[in-house]
C-alpha cells in the first residue's frame, strides 16, 4: 500500500500547493518540530535548497530537497528568495533557486517557513540567547584579560567582532543581548538597567552603565513609582548623579523631606512623580485619574509639606532630581 | 485496550497531513479496484528502473508454481561488469496489502541498495487477492525464488548470496517464503529483510486497535487485505503460517531477518512479537521500532530525519549480511 501513495506523495514539489503547504507547516509547528525539520520542509516542498542563518544567535541550518543537512560557509546569494524572520530584520531564510521567477508557492512556504522558525527561535533560544552565568561574567569583567574575554565571547556564541549589550536585572544574574535595534530586551516587569550596544571586547563598559541604569529605576509601584527599564543611552548627564548619591547613606535633605511627606500622605508619591514626568499639569491629573482641581489642592498641600514650590520650573526640576536622587539613595 | 495512540514524529504527521486527501488510513474491499487503477500505479510507470542508465532492466517470463501460469520477474543488474564475481542478489517482494501492486511497486528502494552494494535485484510479479487467495501470492513467490537461485549466474547473480527482501505484504510473504524454502529445503537465502511486514490475520493487537482510523494501513484495511487472501478462514483456527507467519509454531533454522516498524502502526505489536520469537527460537533478528513512524514511512517521506536514519540501518545490516 505504502508505495502506491509513495508515488503520490504531496512532498513532490509539483504538488506545492500553498494550502497545503500552509498544512505541513501549521502541523510541524503543532508538534513542535525543530529548526531542521522546518528548513527541511522548506527544502522539500520547494524542491531546492534552503538555509536558515539568523546572526544573533549564531543559527546555520542548510538543507538539500532530499533532506539531507548539508550547511554551506558560501554566503547566501542576493537574488535567491528569501525571507526575514522579523517584519523589519535582515532576510535569515533563502530558498537557494537560481534565477528566481516570483512564484506564490516558494513565498507562501518562506513565509511560513519563517514564521514557524521565529517562534521555534523564541521558544528555544529567545530567552537567553546567552545564558553560562561563568562564561557571561568573565566577558563583562573589565580585570579578566583580554585573551579570555574573547574566549568566553566565543564560547557564548559571540561574534568577537560584533557588537552586544549588557542587561543589568534588578534580581537575576547578568545577561548579554544583541546589538539589534529591534530586539527589545525581555525584563517581564522587572526592574532592568540596560547598557549602550558596544563592541564585544567592549561589553565591561556596557555592564558598568547597565549597573548604574539599574539604579535609577523603580518597581512602578505608587509607594515607588517611576519607570521599571532604563536605557543607560536615555541618561545623558543625569547618570553623574549616580556619583554624587552613595545607596544606603544618609540621603541629601530633599529626599528626607519627600520621605517624610510621603510618611504621612499616601497619594504623594504617585502625584509628585506623575508632576515630574508628564508634560503638563492636565496631563498630570490624567495620568492618576484626578481632577485637574484636586491635583492643584493636593499640590499645594505637597509644596507646604515639602517646603519648595513644584510647579514652577525650578522647584519642578527640584522636585525631578529629590525624586531621582531618592532612587539613588536606595540601599 | 489502550486507545491513545503514540504521537506521530513531527515531520511524518506534516508528511501525513500533506498527503491525506490522497490516501485513506481505511482501505475496503470495495475500494480494491478503484485504487488499482488510480493514479498511482500510473506515477510508478514513470520510474526509470535503469537509474540514468546505471541498470539493465528486463522482464523475463519463467515458470510459476506446478499447473499455474508463468511469472513475471523484473530483473534489474548493474550494467557494467561485476567487479568481484558475482553478485548478491536482492530478491524483492513488493507491497501492497495482498491486493495491490506490481513488481514495480518500491522497487526503487531496492534499486538504491543495489547501487550501493553492486548486486542485482530480481522484483516478482505474483497474483493477487481476492481473485487468487492463498497459496497463489506465497507459491508465485516461491517459485520465482526457485528460478533465481536455479539461473543466477544468468543474472551476474551468485545463487549463495541471496536476501529476500519485502515491505508490508511483501514483507509478509517474504517471512513465509523463509518458512516455505525451509521446509521444502528450498534455496536457502542468506538474510530475510522484513520491513513493516504484514504478519498476522488476527488483526487484534493492542496497536492495531490503538491505530484504528489513524495514518495508513489501519485495521479496516488489514481486514481487507486479509480477507481477500483467506476469505472466512481468516482470523480462525486454520490458517497455515505459509499464508499468515506469525502463526507458525516452529520458528528455527531461519535465515538471520531484518524487521523494522513504526511505533504508530497496526503492525507495531506483531512485528514485535514476531521478532522477540526468532530470538527466542535461537534465532538471528535485528528490530528497529522508529518512534512515531507511521506504515511506510520512511517510503511516504523519505527526506525525513526518521526516514534517512531508517534507511541508512536498513542499508548498514544489508552490508553486514552480504559481507
Amino acid at each position: 500500500m505504502k508505495e502506491l501513495a509513495g508515488r503520490l506523495t504531496a512532498l513532490d514539489p509539483d504538488a506545492g500547493a500553498a494550502v497545503r503547504v500552509i498544512a505541513y507547516f501549521d502541523r510541524l509547528s503543532e508538534s513542535r518540530a525543530g529548526l531542521e525539520a522546518l528548513v527541511r520542509g522548506a527544502a522539500v516542498l520547494s524542491g531546492v535548497p534552503a538555509r536558515l542563518f539568523d546572526a544573533d544567535r549564531r543559527v546555520q541550518v542548510r538543507v538539500e530537497p532530499d533532506g539531507t543537512r548539508q550547511d554551506s560557509d558560501l554566503p547566501p546569494d542576493p537574488g535567491w528568495p528569501s525571507a526575514a524572520l522579523t517584519p523589519d530584520g535582515a532576510p535569515a531564510l533563502w530558498l537557494e533557486r537560481a534565477a528566481a521567477q516570483p512564484s506564490v508557492v516558494d513565498a507562501v512556504i518562506l513565509e511560513r517557513a519563517a514564521g514557524a522558525v521565529r517562534r521555534v527561535l523564541d521558544r528555544t533560544r529567545g530567552r537567553a540567547p546567552i545564558d553560562d552565568p561563568a562564561l557571561v561574567e568573565t566577558v563583562l569583567d573589565a580585570t579578566a584579560p583580554e585573551a579570555a574575554r574573547l574566549h568566553a565571547a566565543r564560547r557564548l556564541g559571540l561574534d568577537p567582532a560584533g557588537q552586544a549589550r549588557a542587561l543589568a536585572p534588578y534580581d537575576g544574574r547578568p545577561r548579554i543581548a544583541p546589538a539589534h535595534p529591534e530586539t527589545e530586551p525581555p525584563h517581564a516587569g522587572h526592574r532592568l538597567g540596560i547598557g549602550p550596544v558596544v563592541p564585544v571586547l567592549d561589553l565591561p563598559r556596557s555592564w558598568t552603565a547597565a549597573r548604574t541604569a539599574l539604579r535609577f529605576t523603580a518597581d512602578g509601584t505608587a509607594q515607588d513609582p517611576g519607570a521599571r527599564v532604563v536605557h543607560a543611552d536615555d541618561l545623558g548627564g543625569i547618570a553623574l548623579l549616580a556619583d554624587l548619591v552613595v545607596p544606603g547613606a544618609e540621603p541629601p535633605p530633599d529626599v528626607r523631606a519627600v520621605d517624610t511627606a510621603a510618611a504621612a500622605t499616601p497619594w504623594l508619591l504617585a502625584t509628585l512623580h506623575a508632576v515630574a514626568s508628564t508634560a503638563s499639569l492636565r496631563a498630570a491629573a490624567t495620568e492618576i485619574n484626578v481632577h485637574h482641581s484636586t491635583l492643584q489642592d493636593r499640590l499645594a498641600h505637597a509644596e507646604q509639606l515639602l517646603g519648595w514650590p513644584v510647579r514652577t520650573p525650578q522647584g519642578r526640576l527640584r522636585l525631578q532630581l529629590a525624586l531621582t536622587m531618592r532612587h539613588l539613595a536606595r540601599a | 485496550m489502550t486507545q491513545v495512540p503514540p504521537p506521530f514524529d513531527p515531520e511524518l504527521a506534516a508528511a501525513l497531513e500533506a498527503i491525506k486527501d490522497m490516501i485513506s488510513p481505511s482501505l475496503t474491499s470495495e475500494e480494491i479496484e478503484a485504487v488499482r487503477t488510480g493514479p498511482g500505479i500510473q506515477l510508478l510507470g514513470e520510474l526509470d528502473l535503469t537509474d540514468g542508465g546505471f541498470f539493465e532492466v528486463e522482464d523475463r517470463a519463467v515458470p510459476g508454481p506446478e499447473g499455474a501460469p508463468d511469472i513475471s520477474l523484473l530483473i534489474c543488474r548493474p550494467a557494467a561488469e561485476p567487479a568481484a564475481g558475482p553478485r548478491p542478489v536482492i530478491y524483492y517482494v513488493h507491497g501492497g496489502g495482498m491486493v495491490l501492486g506490481t513488481n514495480r511497486v518500491g522497487v526503487d528502494g531496492p534499486l538504491a541498495w543495489a547501487r550501493e552494494l553492486d548486486a542485482v535485484v530480481v522484483s516478482v510479479e505474483y497474483r493477487l487477492a481476492p481473485e487468487h487467495p492463498h497459496p497463489a501470492p506465497v507459491e508465485d513467490v516461491y517459485a520465482g525464488l526457485l528460478w533465481t537461485a536455479e539461473h543466477a549466474d544468468e543474472i551476474t547473480g551468485d545463487p549463495e548470496r541471496i536476501v529476500i527482501a519485502g515491505a508490508s505484504a511483501g514483507g509478509g510473504l517474504c517471512a513465509a517464503l523463509a518458512l516455505l524454502t525451509r521446509d521444502r529445503k528450498g534455496p536457502q537465502p542468506i538474510g530475510q529483510f522484513l520491513q513493516c511486514p504484514m504478519l498476522d490475520d488476527r488483526n487484534d493487537t493492542p496497536s492495531s486497535y490503538q491505530m484504528a482510523g489513524l495514518g495508513i494501513w489501519d485495521r479496516t484495511s488489514n481486514e481487507t487485505g486479509w480477507t481477500a487472501l483467506l476469505g472466512e478462514a481468516r482470523g480462525g483456527p486454520d490458517v497455515p503460517a505459509y499464508a499468515a507467519p506469525a502463526r507458525a509454531e516452529d520458528l528455527t533454522g531461519l535465515p538471520p531477518a531484518f524487521l523494522d516498524v513504526g511505533s504508530a502502526e497496526t503492525f507495531r505489536d506483531e512485528v514485535v512479537a514476531y521478532a522477540s520469537r526468532l530470538w527466542q527460537a535461537g534465532g538471528v533478528a535485528e528490530l528497529h521500532v522508529w518512534p512515531g513512524g507511521f506504515h511506510g514511512f520512511d517510503g511516504f517521506a523519505p527526506q525525513a530525519a526518521l526516514s534517512q536514519a531508517a534507511r541508512a540501518a536498513q542499508l548498514r545490516w544489508l552490508r553486514r549480511i552480504l559481507g
